[in-house]
């Protein structure tokens, strides 16, 4: 059984997650963790209950950031933010898609960005795997998924991930060892098992947005519209008019140990700008993007199929999308 | 009593059901709410392999754990058998992933899982067969010695002359479907408490769609008569048919409560529930049929495998069913039907929701629709032609005594403006009919099919109904309040519906087959009347008047014609007993149909689906679906169209989302969040029509529901999903990937 | 044998303090050691929400993902707590007239997350309602009179505010 542990501010819990080791979990909303737990997928020694610390909450501007946003903001809330929905809708359409409003009341923001990823073959009870050899995510040394694969290639299912992906945004990180930024961009391996670059001993404590007049959209499609992981996600930001394309960050989520960016297809929106020829060109691009895909929840060749259906409903509704004013 | 009109007091008019309030207050009782003194908690070990030699179960680890009150293995049970070939535990081989080996009673759940995961098994992996293809190989193995070829059961039947009508049909046509293995996803996890600590009773609590069968088969398992085995369906958290069976916990946990001489609880989580509920398998169908050339149905031939999974306990009956269903919806000349159980190292099969008849109008409705629209028919047309209609005795030897097929079909394709969409619709966007037929009860379990009720009468006019037929949500408790409302003339509130207690209720089949309505519903009505002629004779003397004449209504009883003589119906019940004879009021009835085999009645629908599909997606939205349905009469309207409801999700789960996909004989997706249901955004606009032909054998005139409407909404939405994309579809569920691919290979639609 | 430690939660206004295992989730509180056993067991891992419990906040809650410990001091309401001696709450009076009950698994977390919806945004609009529901699992309804019930208690409830305060509705 574990030790809870619940720190009064945020030095005292790095001091416990550092005490900790490799056998601390954070406990936030606890949505992933407690099925985690439950399922004998971890099984920490010490639980460090987050859920409220003063230092990961707050939404507004900081320094030269446009906005910053702790961490420990309910996904209920970061859906609603006035500011959110009104400047970043990529980012309130992801956290709405999470779950169902009851997991959204629960769980955070710092919590889906840090999501294990997820595998048909891991993500079972005890008595399941049981019947399996254990793989690269279960202490084994194969992937059931793609037999010749030299690394876990379980999913990342986060849909915050690529719409800040998207965003081009940063993560605040602290430790006992001190205070540091990432770009979501480095954040993520394409890994299944070392899925994220955090060290064991960091907290997320707040996510950065960069200044940008940015058209913004996610889109997730599912089996059904809440409580489910996506059979794919998209999320894109573009800046400059129609014809002047500045940046064109097109992200795939639900298809890969982690969030893909779609960079020959965003190049060519760069290059040609947001019109219907470059929009087909872009959406056919973005399979190649992909590579290899995992068969995991619905079948590869649908995953890629959708990825370019996606590409083009989504950059179709941007190019009809107003200018954002400030 | 009113004719055939109507003028009911309480009949037709909606009620609200009368256990409602205990459920949403969180008073109403549960198996896992449950608590005996002494309770244990039980855990099953079970196989992990789809076929395995056992060569050693060691349990002494567990046995030395504190806490542990009970160990089984096949050597303490030697003798309980659950189904054919399949003893409770197994003893030399395992031939599904969740076979049954061993199990644990602990003083708490935590324990109980530890004692069971300290028990070792020692398997040998054999090579499984995964599929009914590898099943039928000349060389494949063997699952079980009697089942040669794996084949479990088969059912062949001919009637008429079919290769003659084949030979004289303008056109035949020859299509195949497969629909995937699934489960019924009830909110009520399966759960079951037993108490044998009195060697002379054994007392069980459980979800259940019929307490007589489970109470049977345990006595029958364990050795035991029927009356040493209480049987106490508390509130049941949905059937769907998947609940009219035992399964193995429900013998393990009496076992285990013998041995340790205290009451055992064994509460299924998670995905242990995939391996319990064992809904449906594969099925494959091939369909050829006949017509002539104006598009009338001379022959039928229905080819049906079933992947029938390790073991066989009841599941034969699916092939009556489907053997017998197309003769519920068309005249036809004649017949052949071919269909067998095939075993393989699967889980075992057992029914979804819609008994197999439903997955099998998937693909008769897709099959019809082409075979229609290949003789140049308009859908709709055809199943005008061919429909049956009221009179008519099909070739199982049923007389239609009510039948508002066409009624149905009429009324539900104006309302949808079919003329004016079908065919006209932009591409992407499709709408499709789908019609069914359900029987309401049948013979085929027992010899008879008896439903039996008691009503007991006090002095202030309320009165006890004592019935034994579980209500799993479907507010039969209601139904048959109603019934016994309209009878004595009273309102349902003044009745306390008592069931499910074997010891006390009546002996009743049980609710599956759709047998409740009807049969249980004729039973109460038997009851009821038996207990008014004992208050009659009391009225009549005290009215002066023969008790022919009275009338009993609005909780008062007056010579027809004479309200103002009226007198309260709780001053003649008072009076009855109150007097020297000292009669306390108490009726009985019971109701078995007087057939053979097969059904006294068949509830008839029709359902018109529309549809539209994203091609970027592959993801099918379904807009709106309006359902006709003949219930024969409405016992209480809104619960009928919350059948409606209900069953119109749960065909469209089946026919686009849900497949337990299975691999290596494991369940890949076995929770709530994989394996796939819609939700409340999905549901699309439903338009209810209630068409009531009034059966001349149904109490009140009242037919099925609880099975119907889904028999007609799976085609409805195949139907139109294969007219959104203009292309066959043969496979459920309609999946996004299969969207895609097949868009990917068709041409454009010509509009 | 797990350590129990002791922590203090207020149920339907009533303030207990239970003894309670570290692993021990809200669901196992409320019924195990509560007798409380209006809010279910179902999943276990938060897709069907048949524990729905409201937190202090208003919001709706999965009991089965909520760690007991977590809620030392804090306060909670379930299905025991909607009704009151007076009567139905408007929720549950309008499942009851409306058919939104059927087989009754459901209902308790159905009735929470309505009431949740309800208690946090007095107008939702269809939208809204669709995505509140969506953590709950029904099997029996589709859906159809649960929404038809909740449109008829947004209305009711509505009504109700704004009734003057001896009674007497306005205008």
């Amino acid at each position: 059984m574990f030790r809870y542990v619940r720190p009064r501010d945020l030095d005292e819990a790095v001091a416990a997650l550092a005490a900790g080791g490799d056998s601390a979990s954070l406990l936030a909303g606890g949505t992933d963790l407690l099925v985690s737990m439950r399922q004998g997928l971890v099984a920490p020694a010490v639980v460090i209950g987050i859920r409220g610390l003063p230092e990961l909450n707050g939404i507004g501007p900081h320094g030269e950031d446009p906005l910053r946003i702790g961490a420990g903001i309910a996904l209920t809330d970061l859906a609603e933010h006035p500011i959110i929905v009104a400047r970043y809708p990529a980012l309130a359409q992801a956290a709405r898609s999470v779950g169902s409003r009851h997991v959204r009341n629960m769980a955070t923001l710092g919590g889906n960005l840090r999501l294990p990823t997820r595998c048909w073959y891991t993500n079972q009870s005890e008595n399941w795997r049981a019947s399996r050899i254990p793989c690269w995510k279960t202490d084994g040394g194969l992937c059931h998924v793609i037999k010749t694969s030299t690394t876990c290639r379980a999913i990342n299912s986060s849909d915050t991930a690529p719409a800040l992906l998207a965003l081009d945004a940063r993560l605040e990180a602290v430790s006992v060892r001190g205070r540091r930024e990432v770009a979501l961009a480095d954040f993520y391996n394409d890994d299944g098992v070392n899925h994220t670059t955090l060290a064991s001993d960091e907290i997320i404590t707040a996510v950065l947005l960069p200044a940008a007049r940015v058209r913004t959209l996610f889109t997730k499609a599912t089996a059904r519209t809440g409580l489910d992981y996506g059979y794919g996600t998209l999320a894109a930001a573009v800046t400059g008019s129609n014809r002047a394309i500045r940046s064109a960050r097109i992200v795939a989520g639900s298809v890969g140990s982690w969030p893909v960016l779609l960079a020959h297809a965003g190049a060519i929106i760069v290059e040609r700008g947001l019109n219907e020829s470059a929009i087909a060109d872009a959406a056919a691009a973005a399979r190649e993007d992909l590579g290899e895909v995992a068969n995991l929840f619905s079948p590869p060749g649908y995953k890629k199929r959708l990825v370019r259906g996606l590409v083009l409903q989504v950059l179709e509704q941007l190019r009809r999308q107003k200018l954002p004013v400030d | 009593m009113a004719g055939r009109k109507g003028n009911f007091s309480v009949v037709g008019h909606s009620q609200p059901r009368l256990d409602g309030a205990e459920k949403l207050t969180g008073r109403a009782t549960f198996t896992d709410d449950v608590v005996l003194p002494g309770m244990l908690h039980g855990k099953i070990v079970r196989s992990p392999l789809p076929r395995a030699r056992i060569l050693n179960i060691d349990t002494s680890a567990a046995r030395r754990l504190p806490g542990v009150k009970a160990i089984l293995t096949h050597a303490d049970a030697p003798k309980v058998y659950v189904g054919i070939e399949q003893p409770l535990f197994r003893k030399d081989t395992v031939n599904y992933v969740g076979d049954e080996v061993a199990a644990v009673a602990a003083l708490d759940e935590a324990t109980a899982t530890e004692a069971a995961r300290l028990i070792r098994v020692d398997y040998e992996p054999l090579p499984a067969v995964l599929t009914m293809k590898a099943a039928q190989l000349p060389d494949a193995v063997q699952i079980h010695p009697k089942a040669k070829g794996n084949i479990a059961w088969a059912q062949n039947s001919d009637l008429g002359n079919v290769d003659d009508a084949f030979a004289a049909s303008a056109h035949v046509r020859t299509d195949q479907y497969t629909t995937a293995a699934s489960h019924n996803c009830y909110a009520e996890f399966h759960a079951v408490v037993a108490d044998w600590s009195r060697p002379d009773k054994l007392s069980v609590w459980t979800p259940t769609q019929t307490a007589l069968l489970f109470q049977k088969s345990i006595a029958r398992a364990l050795g035991l008569t029927d009356g040493a085995v209480r049987v106490m369906s508390l509130h049941t958290g949905g059937g769907f048919t998947g609940r009219s069976a035992a399964r193995p916990h429900h013998f393990i946990a009496p076992l285990l409560s013998r041995q340790a001489g205290r009451p055992v609880k064994i509460r299924i989580n998670g995905d242990e529930e995939f391996i319990v509920c064992r809904a449906g398998g594969e099925v494959q169908y091939r369909f050829r049929t006949g017509v002539s050339a104006g598009g009338l149905i001379r022959a039928f031939e229905a080819d049906l495998s079933f992947d029938t999974g390790a073991y066989v306990e009841s599941q034969m009956i699916v092939l009556t069913l489907t053997s017998s269903y197309i003769h519920s919806l068309y005249k036809l000349e004649a017949a052949r039907y071919s269909g067998r159980l095939i075993h393989t190292n699967n889980i075992p099969y057992y029914f979804h929701h819609g008994g197999g008849i439903a997955q099998m109008a998937f693909g008769l409705g897709l099959h019809t629709d082409a075979l229609a629209r290949e003789i140049g028919l308009d859908p709709v047309e055809f199943q005008l032609r061919n429909a049956v209609t009221k009179g008519h005795t099909n070739m199982t030897g049923t007389f239609i005594g009510s039948c508002g097929l066409t009624e149905c079909i009429t009324k539900v394709t104006k309302k949808a403006g079919w003329k004016r969409k079908y065919g006209k619709l932009p591409p992407l966007k499709g709408i499709g009919i789908g019609v069914g037929a359900m029987a309401s009860g049948a013979k085929g379990v027992f010899r008879h099919d008896t439903s039996a009720a008691f009503i007991k009468v006090q002095d202030d006019g309320t009165m006890s109904l004592i019935i034994g037929l579980p209500d799993m949500g479907q507010s039969s408790h209601t139904a048959m309040a109603i019934i016994a409302a309209e009878v004595l003339g009273v309102q349902p509130t003044d009745i306390t519906v008592i069931a499910g207690d074997t010891d006390i209720t009546p002996l009743d089949v049980g609710a599956f087959t759709q047998r409740g309505t009807f049969n249980t519903g004729n039973a109460v009505k038997a009851a009821c009347l038996d207990a008014r002629r004992q208050i009659e004779k009391t009225a009549a003397a005290k009215l002066g008047v023969k008790p022919a004449r009275l009338v009993f209504r609005d909780r008062q009883i007056w010579p027809k014609g004479e309200p103002d003589k009226a007198m309260t119906f709780r001053q003649a019940v008072y009076d009855t007993l109150h007097s020297r004879e000292g009669r306390f009021v108490m009726g009985r009835g019971f109701y078995n149909s007087p057939k053979e085999t097969g059904t006294m009645a068949y509830s008839f629908g029709a359902q018109v689906a529309e549809v539209t599909v994203d091609p970027h997606t592959g993801i099918v939205t379904v807009d709106r679906v309006i359902a006709a349905h003949d219930v024969g009469r409405a016992i209480n309207p809104r619960i009928v169209e919350g059948q409606i409801d209900g069953q119109i999700f749960s065909g469209m789960s089946q026919v686009l989302y849900e497949e337990m996909l299975l691999e290596d004989g494991q369940v890949m997706n076995p929770s709530r969040l994989d394996y796939k249901m819609p939700r409340s955004h999905e549901m699309p606009a439903v338009e209810h029509i209630i068409v009531e032909s009034v059966d001349p054998f149904g109490p009140f005139g009242a037919k099925e529901v609880g099975e119907g409407p889904i028999v007609c909404t799976l085609p409805a939405i195949a139907n139109a999903v294969a007219n959104a994309i203009g292309a066959p579809v043969n496979d459920m569920p309609i999946t996004p990937w299969q969207i895609l691919r097949i868009l990917g290979r068709s041409k454009p639609r010509d509009t | 044998m797990a350590d129990r430690q002791f922590i203090t939660l207020t149920v339907n206004g009533d303030r207990h303090r239970v003894p309670v295992a570290v692993q021990d989730t809200l669901v196992d509180v409320l019924r195990n050691r509560l007798g409380l056993m209006g809010t279910k067991r179902g999943c276990t891992s938060g897709a069907c929400g048949v524990c729905t419990v409201q937190g202090d906040d208003g919001r709706a809650v999965l009991a089965c993902l909520s760690l007991a410990v977590e809620w030392d001091g804090r306060a909670l309401t379930t299905i025991e707590g909607v009704a009151t001696p007076a009567g139905l709450h408007p929720v549950q009076q309008a499942f009851l007239e409306f058919g939104a009950v059927q087989c009754g698994a459901c209902t308790p977390g159905l009735i929470m997350t309505a009431k949740a919806l309800l208690d946090t945004n007095p107008n939702p609009d269809e939208a809204d309602i669709n995505e509140a529901l969506a953590g709950a699992l029904c099997r029996c309804t589709g859906h159809i009179k649960v929404k038809e019930a909740v449109r008829q208690a947004i209305l009711r409830m509505a009504a109700a505010t704004t009734e003057e305060p001896d009674g007497r509705t306005e205008g």
